[in-house]
This record gives structure tokens, sequence and C-alpha cells, in this order.
């Protein structure tokens, strides 16, 4: 079969620190896979090594086939991997719409000539994916409001948004239910799922078990940067070295 | 203000609605300006305009790096002296006709602009300005001290009259209005830089670079561009400078006078284009309109600087309230579907 993700041995070093210690997994295109570890065990940095935005100490990472080891994070995600990120980034001083519209022009660009005409096709795509972007989160209401004067659950869509907007084949989130209520956070599990049923592949990371075990079909569990566990939900919340891994900390 | 969601039924798809407030702009500029500076009269007063106009450009191109792009640049005049001095040149020593030495001007400076910002574009925040900073002053020692080339100190004198197409365009009323010409046209299509997906790619490298780089935004070639833009359009304003004045010299396109470009996209608001419109207008009149009060002009047009800065943080047409009219009067940049609602930038 054609491999969709594959990491194999990857490892990242910060000085003496190990944060991501020899991991191997692959993510299946069509599943949804959570990410789940102690505070510090490194998934952030697992996520970084996949979108470029750290480099690998040694290991690979291949997306559809590609290497991506080296690569910037915009040739990344012009290769189809969305991501979100565990601190908020909108882009506080535009409009939800033009934030939105970033990401489609990430994978959609526009050149500065074409952006001299008036009418161009390109411009009337990206209005598209963003119209469609704004429906799928429920922020077309408030296309016009400064990100900056959002809620915070709101952002929190406006990132996924964005991300959305780039119509990526892989979609990287990271602790989206930080912040959230409980209310909030069964709403945020509810579209995930439906992100995952219109057949986006998905990859989320909490470091809290109770959103990953009600939506992910399989569970990636790290600690102290090391895969301890990958598995299906039932399997992961049975094994001993898990529970040790999380009441080991103060988490 | 939400005219994208909820658009007042009233308000038609029309082009008319649109195209008000560009058409009045285009009669100020068009035909107000120059049937008021008739009926003063004075040579003196045309000038003026001329150099109004100029600067807008200046203060526009400026506002496609540093106010869209995010990027504090201190150079900026350096790239509007070699406009200067590539039209001037072209015109006094090799006779170039005005209409070549426009686009001339605006690809050499582009080229140039190209070549001392690629070591440079990775460099981020205050790097990054300081060698903007470097880069200005590079190219003000070339100017003064090439003599062979630019006569150094000296200046260069630019004899040959302005035509276009064998036409005589020298006469004062006339020169303004080629002035015009050039100057709304560049404006036009910094409008449409600023205000399209690509200008929203550029305003998220001020936001957040890693983030718009996460979206697959291509950051460090967006950043290029822009800059190059800039310098082609500040390139055209130096040509203009060089034809309008006769005369140019290097104290013209000193430090200060990129600070004096900076001041007036700030005071105007950054990432407004109306605004660094505004600014520079206000920069250039104002110390004009004190004339009469003497050497205290120079402290008052400080002071106002100041309180505005202090008052108006956001610049006097900030960049949130210029953006939403844009899109509600300039239709060619915002389109609606047939209900008035807003659908996209074009
Ligand atoms: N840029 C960095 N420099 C140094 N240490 C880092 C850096 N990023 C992460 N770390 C360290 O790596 C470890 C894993 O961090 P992280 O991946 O953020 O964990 P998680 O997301 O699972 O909470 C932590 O000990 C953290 O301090
Ligand atoms: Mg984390």
């Amino acid at each position: 079969m054609s491999d969709f993700l594959t990491i194999q041995n990857a490892t990242r070093r910060f000085g003496g620190l190990v944060a991501v210690d020899d991991v191997t997994t692959r993510v299946d295109h069509g599943q949804l896979v959570g990410l789940i570890g102690p505070n510090g065990a490194g998934k952030t940095t697992l996520f970084n090594l996949i979108s470029g935005f750290t480099p690998l100490s040694s290991g690979d990472v291949h997306f559809k086939g590609t290497r991506l080891n080296g690569m910037k994070p915009n040739r990344i995600a012009r290769l189809g991997i969305g991501r979100t990120f565990q601190n908020l980034r909108v882009f506080p001083n535009m409009t939800v719409f033009d934030n939105v519209s970033v990401g489609a022009f990430g994978t959609h660009p526009q050149s500065a000539l074409d952006a001299l005409r008036s009418g161009s096709k390109r411009a009337e795509t990206i209005s598209e994916r963003v119209w469609q972007a704004l429906e799928r989160t429920e922020l077309a209401y408030v296309a016009t409001d400064l990100a900056a004067n959002l809620s915070y659950g709101k952002r929190k869509y406006l990132e996924i948004a964005r991300a959305l907007a780039m119509q990526p084949d892989f979609l990287i989130l990271d602790e989206p239910a930080a912040g959230l209520n409980d209310s909030e956070t069964l709403e945020l599990a509810n579209f995930i799922r439906s992100l995952h049923a219109d057949g986006l592949t998905i990859m989320l990371v909490e470091h809290d078990m109770g959103l990953v075990m009600s939506v992910c079909e399989r569970i990636v569990v790290l600690a102290s940067g090391k895969k301890i566990a990958d598995a299906d939900p039932d399997t992961v919340r049975a094994d001993p070295a898990v529970l040790e891994a999380y009441l080991g900390t103060d988490e | 203000m939400s005219d994208l969601a909820n658009p007042p039924t009233a308000a038609p798809p029309s082009t008319l609605r649109n195209l008000v407030l560009p058409i009045l702009i285009a009669i100020v500029i068009f035909a107000v300006v120059p049937a008021v500076l008739t009926s003063f009269g004075r040579g003196y007063f045309w000038q003026i305009a001329n150099i109004a106009l100029i600067f807008v450009l200046l203060a526009a191109s400026l506002h496609v790096v540093t106010g869209v792009a995010g990027l504090l640049h201190l150079g900026h005049a350096a790239f509007y002296g070699v406009g200067a001095y590539t039209a001037g040149l072209l015109a006094s020593e090799q006779g170039m006709p005005f209409l070549v030495t426009i686009p001339a001007a605006a690809i050499v400076t582009a080229a140039i602009a190209f070549l001392v910002a690629l070591p440079t574009m990775r460099l981020v925040s205050i790097y990054f300005a300081v060698a903007t900073l470097a880069i200005g002053q590079m190219i003000y020692l070339v100017l003064l001290n090439w003599v062979s080339f630019t006569h150094g100190p000296n200046g260069v004198l630019i004899f040959s009259g302005l035509e276009v197409f064998g036409i005589d365009l020298s006469s004062p009323i006339a020169t303004y209005f080629l002035v015009a010409v050039i100057v709304s046209a560049s404006i036009v299509l910094i409008h449409r830089i600023s205000h399209s997906y690509y200008g929203n790619a550029l305003r998220s490298l001020r936001e957040d670079d890693q983030c718009a780089d996460a979206m697959g935004v291509r950051t460090a070639r967006l950043k290029m561009e822009a800059f190059v833009i800039s310098a082609a359009f500040a390139g055209i304003a130096g040509a203009l400078w060089a034809h309008t004045t006769g005369y140019i010299s290097p104290s013209d396109f000193d430090f200060a006078e990129s600070i004096l470009i900076l001041a007036m996209v700030v005071v105007g608001g950054l990432g407004s284009l109306p605004g660094a419109v505004i600014g520079a207008l206000l920069l250039i009149l104002l110390p004009e309109v004190l004339r009469d009060v003497g050497d205290v002009r120079n402290i008052m047009v400080g002071i106002v600087m100041f309180l505005s800065i202090l008052l108006l943080p956001k610049g006097l047409f900030g960049e949130v309230s210029a953006l939403s009219m844009i899109r509600r009067q300039f239709g060619d940049a915002w389109r609606r579907d047939e209900n008035g609602k807003g659908i996209g930038w074009r």
C-alpha cells in the first residue's frame, strides 16, 4: 500500500535534552490518530518535526512518498499538511475573512501581477475557499470582525478555518481543547469527528486523555520523548506503562 | 461595519456607488487643484503641488514594505535617489526622452534593491532595520563620492525640457498634469497590491511570519517582492523629482529624507494606503502653510507629529478603518454578489 505519513527513528535533541527520542510511527490515509502524553513529553516537538518548524537531529519523516527532512515549513504545507498551534497564533490585526484567506493563499498563491488586475480566477478561487472554511467553522457571521476581537473559543475555530482553507490532506491539531470548558470541548470533539467523517486525515495532540479517547481510533503515547504505546483507546487505557507515565508526573 | 455578513439590503451591488469616491478624488486632482493654482498664478505653488504628489508616491511605496509587510525600512530615500539619478543622468547625458527615463528608473531601482536585499532578507526586526539603514548610507555615499559618474556634491542639472511625444510639457500646469497622471497611476497599482489576497499575504508576514510559513506562504520570497516593488515606485518618484526640479544632488536623498517618508507613513497610519497619502500631504503642506510663521514652523511641525502619534497611535486614518472604507467604496477591489453581500477581494 502507498504510505501516507511515516516517521522513522525521529529524534530531536535540544542540547542535552532529548525532546523526541527515536520515535517510529505512521499515520494512514483517512485515520484520526491521537497523540497524548504528559506535559513536556515531546508532542509539540514531534509536530514541529513533521511540519518543518524544528529540524530532525536524526531519523526520517516521509509524507506521501516525499522525504520532508530539511524542507521549509511552507514547502511542507504546500505538500498538504495543515497545522494549528498550541499557543493560539491568529493574525490579530486582520479580519477573520482576511486571516482565513492567508491559508487559501498559501496553497493557491496569487502573484503580484495577478493582484494588479481585478476579477482574476485566482482571487475568485481563494474567495470560494475562504467562504467554505468560514461556513464549515460557523464563523461566516463574524467575517469582517478583527481576529483580535474574537472570543478565545472562536479564535480556536479561526485557526482551524485557516488551516482548512489550505485544503490540506493531513491536519495536525496541537491541543485544540486547551483552555476550553467542558461543553466547548464536547462541541469541538464533534467538530473534529465531522472533519474526519468528511475524509480528512487528522492527528490530534492532547495532554488530557478525555477528548482523545472519545474521538480517536488509534492513540500514540509519548513520555519523556519516547513512544510508550501505540494502539486503540481501550488497549491504551489499560496499558500499565501509560498509567505509570501519567501518575508519575504531577499531571 | 459588518458589510460582509449582514449586508445592508438597501445597498445595491452597483458599480456606481463604488465609483463615487474615486471620481471625487480624480476631480480634486485634475480639476480643483489646477483651477485653484491657476487662479493664484504663482509658479512656486505648482512646484509645491508637484513635490506633494511625489511624496505621496514615496509614502505609498514605503507603505507597501513597512506598513503592509511590516519590514522597518530606514533607507527608502536611497532608492528614491537611485531613481532620480537614473532618470537625471539618462536625460541629461544620454538625451533619453522623458517617457523612457520613467520605466528605466523603476527597473534600475528595482534591480539594485533586489541585489542589496538578497543578503539582508533573512534578518528580522531591528537587524533588518539597521541593514536598511546601512544600505541607505552606502547608496548615499556612492552618490556623493563617485564623482566621475554622479558629479558628486555638485549634483546633476537636467536641461532637457519635459517632452512627451514631441509635445512640450514644461509649462507649470502641463508638468503638474504629467506628474499627477503618473503618481495616480502608480497609486492605483499600489492600491491593487495592498488591497487583494496578495496584500493579505504581505500583512500576514507582518503579523506572524512563522505562522504564515506554516500556511504555505513563501515568506522569504514575498518579503523580497515587497521590498523590490516598493523600491521600483520610489524610483519612479525619484525620476519625477529629477524632471520637475531640474537639479538633483545627494543631499536630497539622505537619511533625514528616509525618516521624513517613514514619519508620513506612521503619522498617516501603518498599513493604511489612504493614511500614507494623508501623512505625506500633511508633512509637505503643513510647513508651507506655516511659512509666514518663520523659523518656529519646524518646531510646530514636530509638535503636530508628536501629538498625532500620542493621540492617534494607529494613525490619522488607521488600517482597520481604511480597509473597511476600501471594501465599501472601491468596488474594483471588493466583490459583491447580486444582494450586495461581500464575496471577497478580487
Ligand atoms: N526550542 C526548544 N529549545 C529547548 N528545549 C525545548 C524547545 N522546545 C521544546 N523543548 C523542550 O522539549 C521538551 C518537550 O517539549 P514539548 O514538545 O513542547 O512537549 P509537549 O508538547 O508534549 O508538552 C520539553 O522539556 C521542552 O522544554
Ligand atoms: Mg505541547
